[in-house]
C-alpha cells in the first residue's frame, strides 16, 4: 500500500490503476487460498479412500490364504500327521498322569516322593465335604523318622508314632488318618452349629481344641412355647465323630412337665445317633412344620 | 469406686498409645458407643484419660466387678503389646495311660482360680478367651497380709489340650511353684518343667514348641509345593563378572537351605551357652592349656532376629557351612539356653 501512496503523489490515475491492480491481486490470492483449503481436504479424503481400498484388498487376500492353508492341511500326507500326534499323545499322557496324581488326594491318603523319603498328605473329609489336609514328611532311614509335619499339636502324634511308625508304617498312617478325619468331622459339626444355627443357641458354644467336649444351651419351640435345654456332649473316643456321652438337662431344678421330659429324652437320643448339625436341621424343620400348621 | 481402683484404671488407660486407644477400648467392649461418644478424643491425652476415668466412676456397677473389668483392659493392652514382656515356656506331662483329655474351659478356669486363692488369700485372677481355644490368664500377686499388687501382674497363655504354657517372667519368682501347680492340676497334667526357651516373641515361641515353623511340603498340587530355589547368584548377573568360587557358593547355599529351609525363621533375640569344658588349644603351651579343671564361660549371641542372622552367616562368608549343630538345633530342640560339658 505504500507503493500506492507514493504513486498517488505522481498521478492519481496511475495510483488508481496500480492500487486497483493490487486490490485484484490480493483478491486473487485470497480466493486461491480458499480454493486450496477444500482441495487439501479433498486430497486427504481421496487418500483415505485409497488406503481403505488397499486395506480391504489386503484383508481379502489374507482370508483367501487362510482358506487355502486350511484346505491344504486337510490334504497333508499321512506320515507328517503321525509324527505330530505321537508327541501329542505323549504330552497328553503326561498331563493325564499329573492330573491323576493331583486327584489322588481325594482318596484321603496320597503322597509325593521327596529326595529323602516321602511326603504324605492326609486329606480329611466329612459327609462328602473335603476338609483340611495335613502333611507328614517322612525320612526313609533306619529308623524311620518324621522330618516335619502339619499335624496339630493336640493330636497325639508322638503316641501313635511310638506305637506304629517303626513296626507297621501302613497302620501308623491308617491310625493317624482315623484321628485326623474324626477331629475334622467333629470340628465341622461344631463350626456348622455356631454359624448356621446360632439362632437356636443361648450364649456361646463352649468347645476345646480337639472338639471333644461341647457344652451349650439351646432353645426349642413346641406348641408355641420355647424351652431352654443344656446339652453336654463328650467324645471319649477320638476316632469317632459321634459323642460317647450325652447329657441334656433343663435349667431349673423343678421336675419337667411330661411333654418337655419326653422332648429332653428324645433330644438326648438324637445327639447320640446323628451328627450335631443334622440334629439342629431337624429342629429347624420341625419348627417350620409347626409354623405351617399354625398358619393353615 | 475406691481411689486405688480409679488410679489403676487411670494408669492402665494412660499406658495405651493414642493411635490404639479406640481399637483397644472397642475390643474391651465395656463402654458402649454412646458412652465413648461423650468423651472428646481431640484433647490432650491426660485430659482424655481423666474424662474416661470420670465416666467409669459414674457408671453404677458392683465394686468387685470393676476390678475384673480393669484387669480385662490390662489383658487386652498386654495382648496388643506382648513384645514388651519376656516369655518363658513350661512343658507339662501326663502319666502314661492317663485318660483322654476332656478339657472343659470353665472347669479349668475355676480349678485354677481355686488353687491360687486357697494358697494365697490375696490374689486377683482374671481370664480372657483368645483364638484357637486358648486363654490368657492375668494374676496379680498378694500375700496373706498384703493386697494384690496390680502393677506387677504375671500372665499365662495356655492353649487347651496342649502340654505347653507360656508365662511372662514375673518379678515375684517365689510364686512360680504355686503357679506351676495350679496350671498342672487345672489342666489335668502330672508334672511341669521349665524349658530352656525364652523370648519376647510369644508367637515365635508358639511356632517353635508346636512345631509350626516349617509349613512347606512337597505335593503334586502346585499350591504348597516347595519354591524352586535359585542357587545362582542373582545379584551380579553382569556377564563380565566371573565368580571363581561359584561351585563353593552353590554348595553353601544348598547346605544352608537343607538346614534352615525355605520358611521364615521363628524370631528369637538370643542364644546362651554356658560352657564348662576343658580349654582346647592348638598350641601346646599356654597357661590355660595346662589346666585340668574345666573352663567356665558364658557365650551369648544376640540379634534382633537371631535365627535369620545365623542363616545368613555362611552365605555371607563369615562362617563355614554347615554351621555347628549347637547353633542350628535351636528351633528343633526348642531351646536357646545350653549347658555344655565335656563328655
Amino acid at each position: 500500500m505504500e507503493l500506492a501512496n507514493t504513486l498517488r503523489q505522481d498521478g492519481e490515475s496511475r495510483g488508481g490503476v496500480l492500487a486497483h491492480l493490487e486490490r485484484l491481486e490480493t483478491q486473487v490470492s485470497k480466493s486461491r487460498k480458499k480454493l486450496e483449503e477444500p482441495q487439501n481436504a479433498q486430497a486427504l479424503e481421496a487418500r483415505i479412500h485409497e488406503l481403505k481400498r488397499l486395506r480391504d484388498k489386503l484383508r481379502a487376500e489374507v482370508k483367501q490364504r487362510q482358506a487355502r492353508v486350511k484346505a491344504s492341511t486337510a490334504n497333508v500326507e499321512p506320515d507328517q500327521t503321525l509324527e505330530i500326534s505321537e508327541q501329542e499323545i505323549l504330552e497328553r499322557k503326561q498331563e493325564n498322569m499329573k492330573a491323576i496324581l493331583q486327584a489322588y488326594r481325594f482318596t484321603g491318603i496320597s503322597g509325593k516322593l521327596t529326595s529323602r523319603g516321602v511326603c504324605v498328605c492326609i486329606s480329611t473329609a466329612f459327609e462328602g465335604n473335603l476338609l483340611d489336609s495335613y502333611f507328614v514328611d517322612l525320612v526313609m532311614e533306619k529308623p524311620l523318622w518324621i522330618h516335619h509335619h502339619s499335624v496339630p499339636v493336640f493330636i497325639p502324634l508322638e503316641e501313635i508314632s511310638a506305637k506304629y511308625l517303626q513296626t507297621n508304617t501302613q497302620h501308623f498312617l491308617f491310625v493317624l488318618c482315623e484321628y485326623l478325619n474324626a477331629y475334622s468331622g467333629r470340628k465341622y459339626q461344631a463350626d456348622r452349629l455356631q454359624s448356621d444355627f446360632a439362632a437356636f443357641l443361648v450364649g456361646p458354644l463352649q468347645r476345646n481344641s480337639l472338639c471333644n467336649l461341647l457344652s451349650f444351651t439351646y432353645k426349642v419351640k413346641l406348641e408355641g412355647q420355647s424351652f431352654p435345654f443344656c446339652a453336654r456332649l463328650l467324645y471319649k473316643d477320638l476316632t469317632t465323630t459321634l459323642p460317647t456321652d450325652v447329657t441334656v438337662t433343663s435349667q431349673g431344678t423343678e421336675a419337667l412337665p411330661r411333654m418337655w421330659e419326653e422332648q429332653r429324652a428324645a433330644h438326648e437320643n438324637l445327639f447320640f445317633t446323628k451328627p450335631l448339625h443334622q440334629v439342629f436341621t431337624s429342629f429347624a424343620k420341625k419348627g417350620e412344620k409347626l409354623n405351617v400348621s399354625l398358619v393353615s | 469406686m475406691d481411689e486405688t481402683l480409679a488410679e489403676f484404671f487411670r494408669r492402665t488407660i494412660l499406658k495405651i498409645p493414642m493411635t490404639e486407644m479406640m481399637t483397644i477400648l472397642k475390643t474391651w467392649n465395656f463402654l458402649s458407643e454412646n458412652q465413648l461418644q461423650t468423651v472428646n478424643f481431640r484433647q490432650r491425652k491426660e485430659s482424655i484419660v481423666q474424662d474416661l476415668v470420670l465416666l467409669l466412676i459414674n457408671i453404677e456397677y458392683h465394686a468387685t466387678l470393676r476390678l475384673n473389668d480393669a484387669a480385662h483392659l490390662d489383658i487386652i493392652y498386654t495382648q496388643f503389646h506382648r513384645h514388651q514382656k519376656i516369655w518363658d515356656v513350661f512343658q507339662m506331662s501326663k502319666r502314661p495311660g492317663d485318660n483322654i483329655d476332656l478339657f472343659d474351659m470353665e472347669e479349668f478356669k475355676s480349678s485354677f482360680k481355686k488353687i491360687l486363692q486357697r494358697a494365697l488369700k490375696n490374689v486377683t485372677v482374671s481370664f480372657r478367651d483368645a483364638e484357637e481355644n486358648s486363654v490368657w490368664i492375668r494374676i496379680a500377686w498378694g500375700t496373706q497380709y498384703k493386697k494384690p499388687n496390680q502393677y506387677k501382674p504375671a500372665y499365662v497363655v495356655y492353649y487347651s489340650q496342649t502340654p505347653y504354657a507360656f508365662t511372662s517372667s514375673s518379678q515375684l519368682k517365689s510364686n512360680l511353684p504355686l503357679l506351676g501347680q495350679a496350671l498342672t492340676v487345672a489342666s489335668k497334667h502330672h508334672q511341669i518343667v521349665k524349658m530352656d526357651l525364652r523370648s519376647r516373641y510369644l508367637d515365635s515361641l508358639k511356632a517353635i514348641v508346636f512345631k509350626q515353623y516349617n509349613q512347606s511340603f512337597e505335593t503334586h498340587n502346585s499350591t504348597t509345593s516347595l519354591q524352586e530355589r535359585s542357587f545362582g547368584l542373582d545379584i551380579n548377573m553382569d556377564s563380565r563378572i566371573i565368580h571363581e568360587n561359584k561351585v563353593e557358593k552353590e554348595r553353601v547355599q544348598r547346605v544352608t537351605q537343607e538346614i534352615f529351609g525355605d520358611y521364615p525363621q521363628p524370631r528369637l533375640e538370643f542364644a546362651q551357652y554356658k560352657l564348662e569344658t576343658k580349654f582346647k588349644s592348638d598350641l601346646n603351651r599356654g597357661i590355660l592349656a595346662e589346666r585340668e579343671e574345666p573352663l567356665r564361660c558364658l557365650v551369648k549371641f544376640s540379634s534382633p532376629h537371631l535365627l535369620e542372622a545365623l542363616k545368613s552367616l555362611a552365605p555371607a562368608g563369615i562362617a563355614d557351612a554347615p554351621l555347628s549343630p549347637l547353633l542350628t538345633c535351636i528351633p528343633n530342640k526348642g531351646r536357646n539356653y545350653f549347658k555344655i560339658r565335656d563328655k
